[in-house]
C-alpha cells in the first residue's frame, strides 16, 4: 500500500499520467474533428499524422523531406534565439550588478524596466527592424530584449537576498568592494540569476519563431507561415509547432541541469 | 634663531588639543593597566521614523581588560546589541568614545582585530566548512597552503577536523556555529565579538557549546564580547557581567563572577552560582 502510494505520488509517475491523458484528449478531438471537417488537419490532425509527415522520405520542396526542411530553418532560428539570449543575458546581469552598485541607477531605472515587458513584440519588432532595417538582426534584439528583463530582475532579487550578517562579515574583515561581490554578492545570487535563466531561455525561442513570421527568410516562423498559407503541406505547420515546444522545454531543463553542474551545494546531503 | 626656538616653547603647549591629551594620556594608561576596550561615556540617539530622537544607549563608560571574558546582558531594547555594534565599528556612537587598543574601532576593525559571529552561523552554502573558514584568510590574499593549514588548525580547535569536506547544510546548528566561532578566529583577531550566538539552539547544544566556547577562550587567550539575553548562560561564561537596563538602554551594574575556572556543567548545582544569578537578576532596573 506504501509503495504504492510512492509510486503514485512520484514525479515520473505524475508525468506520464500527463502525457497520456494530454494525448488521449487530443486524439479524441482530432476524432471529432475528423467526422466534422474535410481537411481535418487543418484543424487538428491525429498524432500519428504528424508523426508520418516527421518520417516520410517525400520531398515537400522538391530537394527536402519535411524533417529536413524543419530542421534547417529550426538552426537558422535557435541559432538567432542563441545569440540573442547570450546577448540578454550578460546585459541583464550587468545592468542587475550597476543597480546594486548604485542606488540612483535603480532608482532611475528599474521602475521602467517592466514598460520593457508590457510592449508586445509584434509591435516593438517592426520598430526594431526600422532603426537597424535587418530582419535577421532585429530577430537577435527581440530575442535579447526578452531575456533581459527576467534576468535583470532575477539577478538584483539575487543581490539584495543577501544576509544583512554577510555584509557585516565581510566589513568586518575589511574587504573592498571587488571582494564583497566576488565572494559573496556574486555566488548568493548564482541560483537567482538560474531562474532568470530557466524563464528566458523558452520565451527568447517562442520570441524568435514569432518575429520570424514577419518577414520572408529562413527560420522556424516563416517556414510555419509559409505552411500555413498553403505554400506547402499543413504538416509543416503541426511539425514545427511540435518541435518548438519540445525545444522550448528541454531549453529550461538544459539550463536547470547547468545550475545543478554549477552548483553542488544544493544537491548534496540533508535539507 | 634663538628667537625662533623660543616661540615655539611658549606657542606648542596652547596649540595642541585637550582632547589630543586626554587621548595620549588615555593611550598610556592603556598599556600599563592592559586595557584593551575603553568605552568612555558612550552614547546612541537613533532617528526614529516618525523624526522623535530615540536613546538607544545612555553615558556607557567602562574598561575592558585583555583576555577578559565580558557579558553584556539584558533584554531586548537594552542596547546591549547597539553597545556591541559600536564596539565593531558597524555603527558610530552620538556621544563619548571609544578605544580599541588604543585605536579608534575604525582603524582596530581595519587592522582586522575583531572576529565576528552572528546569532545565526552565518556561513556560505557555496562553500564547504573549509573553505568557510578559508574565507576571510582568502579576503587577506594569505597563501593558499597556509590559508588550507590555518583554517584546518582551526577546525580542530572547534573539533571538527573530520567535517572539513561538509557543506554547511549537512550539518547541525550546534556544528555550523561552531565553524562560524573558527571563521571568526581565522584571522587569529585579539576580540571575539559574539551577538546572542547560541540563543537559537536547543538547551543540550547550548550547554555543550558553553563547555566548548570556555575551552576554546583558555586556549587562545581572546578578549571575549558575548551578548546574550540568557542570566545563567552570562554567569557560567563570564569573568564580568554587563548588566543593561532599558528604556533607555544604561549600564546597570558590573558584576564579578568569582566562580573558580576551569568551570564545568556541576559548577551550576553550587549555591554559589544560584547566589550569582539571583544577583544579577536583581541588579536590572525598570523591567
Amino acid at each position: 500500500m506504501k509503495k504504492l502510494k510512492k509510486l503514485l505520488t512520484s514525479k515520473f509517475f505524475i508525468t506520464i499520467v500527463w502525457v497520456v491523458m494530454l494525448i488521449a484528449v487530443w486524439e479524441l478531438f482530432a476524432f471529432h474533428v475528423e467526422n466534422i471537417k474535410r481537411t481535418p488537419e487543418n484543424v487538428q490532425p491525429h498524432l500519428s499524422g504528424i508523426v508520418d509527415s516527421l518520417t516520410s522520405d517525400r520531398k515537400i520542396n522538391g530537394s527536402q523531406t519535411a524533417l529536413q526542411m524543419v530542421i534547417e530553418n529550426a538552426k537558422a532560428t535557435l541559432t538567432r534565439a542563441g545569440i540573442g539570449y547570450i546577448i540578454g543575458i550578460a546585459s541583464g546581469f550587468l545592468l542587475a550588478l550597476f543597480m546594486s552598485l548604485s542606488k540612483i541607477v535603480e532608482k532611475t531605472s528599474f521602475p521602467y524596466l517592466m514598460l520593457i515587458q508590457l510592449i508586445p513584440i509584434l509591435g516593438m519588432a517592426p520598430i526594431i527592424n526600422a532603426i537597424t532595417g535587418d530582419i535577421a538582426k532585429s530577430r537577435i534584439i527581440i530575442a535579447a530584449i526578452l531575456t533581459f528583463y527576467p534576468v535583470a530582475t532575477n539577478t538584483l532579487a539575487g543581490f539584495k537576498s543577501v544576509q544583512r550578517e554577510k555584509h557585516e562579515l565581510m566589513y568586518s574583515y575589511a574587504a573592498n568592494k571587488f571582494q564583497i561581490y566576488t565572494k559573496t554578492m556574486i555566488p548568493a545570487c548564482i541560483p537567482y540569476f538560474f531562474t532568470g535563466l530557466k524563464i528566458s531561455a523558452p520565451m527568447a525561442i517562442t520570441a524568435s519563431i514569432l518575429v520570424d513570421t514577419l518577414q520572408g527568410g529562413i527560420g522556424l516562423g516563416c517556414l510555419l507561415s509559409q505552411s500555413l498559407k498553403g505554400a506547402m503541406t499543413r504538416y509543416v505547420f503541426w511539425d514545427i509547432v511540435f518541435f518548438s515546444a519540445v525545444i522550448g522545454i528541454l531549453s529550461f531543463y538544459i539550463m536547470g541541469i547547468i545550475e545543478i553542474m554549477m552548483c553542488p551545494y544544493r544537491r548534496t546531503g540533508k535539507r | 634663531m634663538i628667537f625662533i626656538v623660543l616661540f615655539c616653547f611658549i606657542s606648542f603647549p596652547e596649540q595642541r588639543n585637550i582632547n589630543e591629551l586626554k587621548g595620549t594620556i588615555s593611550m598610556i594608561e592603556h598599556e600599563r593597566n592592559d586595557i584593551e576596550i575603553m568605552l568612555d561615556n558612550v552614547g546612541m540617539v537613533y532617528d526614529s521614523a516618525d523624526g522623535k530622537e530615540v536613546t538607544a544607549l545612555t553615558s556607557v563608560t567602562m574598561d575592558i581588560h585583555k583576555g577578559e571574558f565580558i557579558s553584556l546582558l539584558g533584554p531586548s531594547g537594552c542596547g546591549k546589541t547597539t553597545l556591541l555594534r559600536i564596539i565593531a565599528d558597524l555603527i558610530h556612537p552620538t556621544s563619548g568614545n571609544v578605544l580599541i587598543g588604543g585605536v579608534s574601532p575604525k582603524d582596530a576593525r581595519l587592522k582586522r582585530r575583531y572576529g565576528m559571529v552572528f546569532q545565526s552561523a552565518t556561513l556560505y552554502d557555496w562553500r564547504t566548512v573549509i573553505k568557510n573558514i578559508e574565507l576571510p584568510l582568502e579576503i587577506t590574499h594569505c597563501p593558499k597552503k597556509e590559508r588550507h593549514e590555518r583554517a584546518m588548525k582551526m577546525l580542530d580547535l572547534v573539533g571538527l577536523s573530520d567535517f572539513a569536506d561538509h557543506y554547511p547544510r549537512q550539518l547541525s546548528g550546534g556544528m555550523q556555529q561552531r565553524v562560524g566561532i573558527a571563521r571568526a578566529l581565522a584571522l587569529q583577531p585579539e576580540i571575539l565579538l559574539m551577538d546572542e550566538p547560541f540563543s537559537a539552539l536547543d538547551e543540550f547544544t547550548r550547554e555543550k557549546l558553553h563547555v566548548d566556547l570556555l575551552k576554546i577562550w583558555r586556549k587562545t587567550n581572546k578578549t571575549i564580547i558575548f551578548v546574550t539575553h540568557n542570566i545563567q548562560e552570562s554567569v557560567f561564561l563570564s569573568d564580568r557581567i554587563c548588566v543593561l537596563s532599558p528604556h533607555p538602554g544604561r549600564l546597570s551594574a558590573i558584576i564579578d563572577v568569582d566562580l573558580p575556572r576551569p568551570r564545568t556543567m556541576d559548577i551550576k548545582d553550587t549555591p554559589e552560582f544560584t547566589a550569582l544569578v539571583s544577583k544579577v537578576r536583581n541588579s536590572f532596573e525598570g523591567v
